[in-house]
């Protein structure tokens, strides 16, 4: 089992170090899906996840516990349903997306909006409680309370950013039915990694493993380092 | 005039059960009471961030509402930046120049570029005191405003406060502990007990000459 782990990690270095095409080709399909669907999951979700936080109605938190069950969606459940959208016979199926990144970015939205909405929830909802009387004190409305209790939840909102890509860059499940792992087209780290694993390739599978971590710590040390000087600044 | 008729309870509980109270525009009344006779709960529901059973009724329009909360926050920006929420649409120019010097007058001048979470207990009561000073308000209510502040910040915070209710002369809420301070800051005072109005009356008779036993002992303890 050593020599193997060992392996993937010579194996992990030398591909970074060769400058390998096709490694270099699946790391840009894979951070161009990751990007955009945690930037649209945030975009989506934030909003949505501020406003259940600032808002206190019958109901609430009924919606609190849907969002939160939601935040489990299975992954192959949300691509099988993605897949009978946009397959041919789908109402979508004209628009021709399947086995493209496009599709794959759709079905992670979808599996990680709730995550990122929840996450928001959990965030703002204490910071508005802290805030309500002193900000309705001075005349504050709903949308700006909302705005500032997303201000005292910045920190937190970063971690949700991270929580986000690293889900999104670690899926394979709906990636892989939506996507089709297809070679110089939808093939991203973890299908190539079950693609290896599968032809029984265990110490590239690893390695590639390997590489997809690392990309996931140099995305957090760019965000630590932004978060020290944000801190600083203050 | 403000006419408050209002009841709050909490299942089983009544923690405030306020027949009839009127309130004379542009007096300040002080409200006083033990530890859970409801004095917190009426600020709140005259500020409108609790609801409660029953009516207020205002004599004429509702005037603009100023309330500072018991627990003081400061938000996650710098002084000067708490200090203009809520005045985004207004010159920024003219309102930054009024907040400094508000803030000048509370002694926090030094620290108007610093983030307002890095603020002390105090320095954070004196800050939300400061951003109401802001505005005018046609209705002001002071939750506890210098609990945190040590004697000269006291002193200081309820001279800035004397002059806007001169200028501005709103109808005032302020809610204390303190005896001395009820005497020196209001006109009238309202004694709570166990959510009922046990007293009301001019602040100076009222201690001087209290009416009932609860007052007594009340006065007894924290005077």
């Amino acid at each position: 089992m050593w020599s193997n782990v060992t392996a993937a990690f010579e194996k992990a270095f030398a591909l970074m170090g060769e400058g390998n095409t096709l490694l270099n080709e699946i790391v840009a399909t894979t951070l161009e899906m990751s990007l955009q669907s945690s930037l649209y999951a945030m975009l989506i979700g934030v909003p949505i996840g501020a406003l259940v936080g600032v808002m206190r109605f019958p109901g609430r938190k009924a919606i609190v516990l849907i969002l939160r069950t939601m935040m489990g969606l299975p992954a192959v459940a949300v691509g099988i349903f993605v897949y009978l959208l946009f397959s041919g016979t789908g109402p979508f199926g004209g628009l021709g997306l399947m086995y493209s990144v496009e599709l794959m970015v759709i079905a992670q939205v979808i599996l990680i909006t709730p995550v990122v909405a929840g996450f928001t929830e959990t965030a703002v909802s204490p910071a508005y409680d802290a805030m309500r009387e002193s900000a309705a004190g001075i005349g504050l409305g709903k949308a700006r309370v909302a705005l500032l209790a997303a201000n005292e939840s910045k920190y937190q909102l970063v971690a949700t950013y991270l929580f986000a890509f690293a889900r999104s860059v670690a899926e394979v499940g709906a990636v892989q039915i939506v996507g089709g792992n297809i070679l110089h087209k939808t093939r991203v780290m973890t299908t190539a990694i079950a693609l290896n694993y599968n032809m029984g390739q265990f110490s590239l599978a690893l390695a590639l493993g390997i590489i997809l971590m690392l990309i996931v710590l140099g995305l957090n040390v760019v965000a630590a380092v932004l978060q020290a000087g944000l801190k600083k600044r203050q | 005039m403000i006419e408050i008729g209002v009841k709050k309870q909490y299942g089983e509980r009544v923690v405030l059960d306020v027949e009839k109270l009127r309130l004379e525009n542009g007096r300040v009344y002080a409200v006083m009471g033990s530890n859970g006779s409801g004095k917190s709960t009426l600020a709140k529901i005259l500020a409108g961030v609790l609801k409660g059973e029953g009516d207020i009724i205002y004599d004429a329009k509702k005037p603009r509402t100023g309330y500072m909360p018991q627990k003081s926050f400061a938000f996650d920006m710098s002084l000067t930046s708490n200090m203009l929420l809520g005045h985004a649409f207004r010159s920024r120019k003219e309102y930054k120049k009024k907040a400094i010097a508000i803030l000048e007058e509370f002694g926090l001048r030094a620290l108007i570029k610093k983030n307002a979470k890095k603020l002390s207990g105090g320095e954070t009561e004196k800050l939300a005191l400061a951003r109401l000073m802001m505005d005018d308000y046609g209705l002001l209510i002071l939750d506890e405003p210098t609990a945190a502040m040590d004697v000269n910040a006291v002193e200081n915070a309820e001279r800035i406060l004397k002059e806007y209710f001169d200028r501005v002369k709103p109808t005032v809420l302020i809610v204390t502990h303190s005896p001395a301070q009820a005497k020196r800051m209001a006109d009238e005072l309202i004694f709570l007990n166990e959510g009922r109005v046990a007293e009301t009356g001019p602040v100076g008779k009222l201690m001087a000459e209290p009416g009932s036993e609860e007052l007594k002992r009340f006065l007894s303890v924290n005077f």
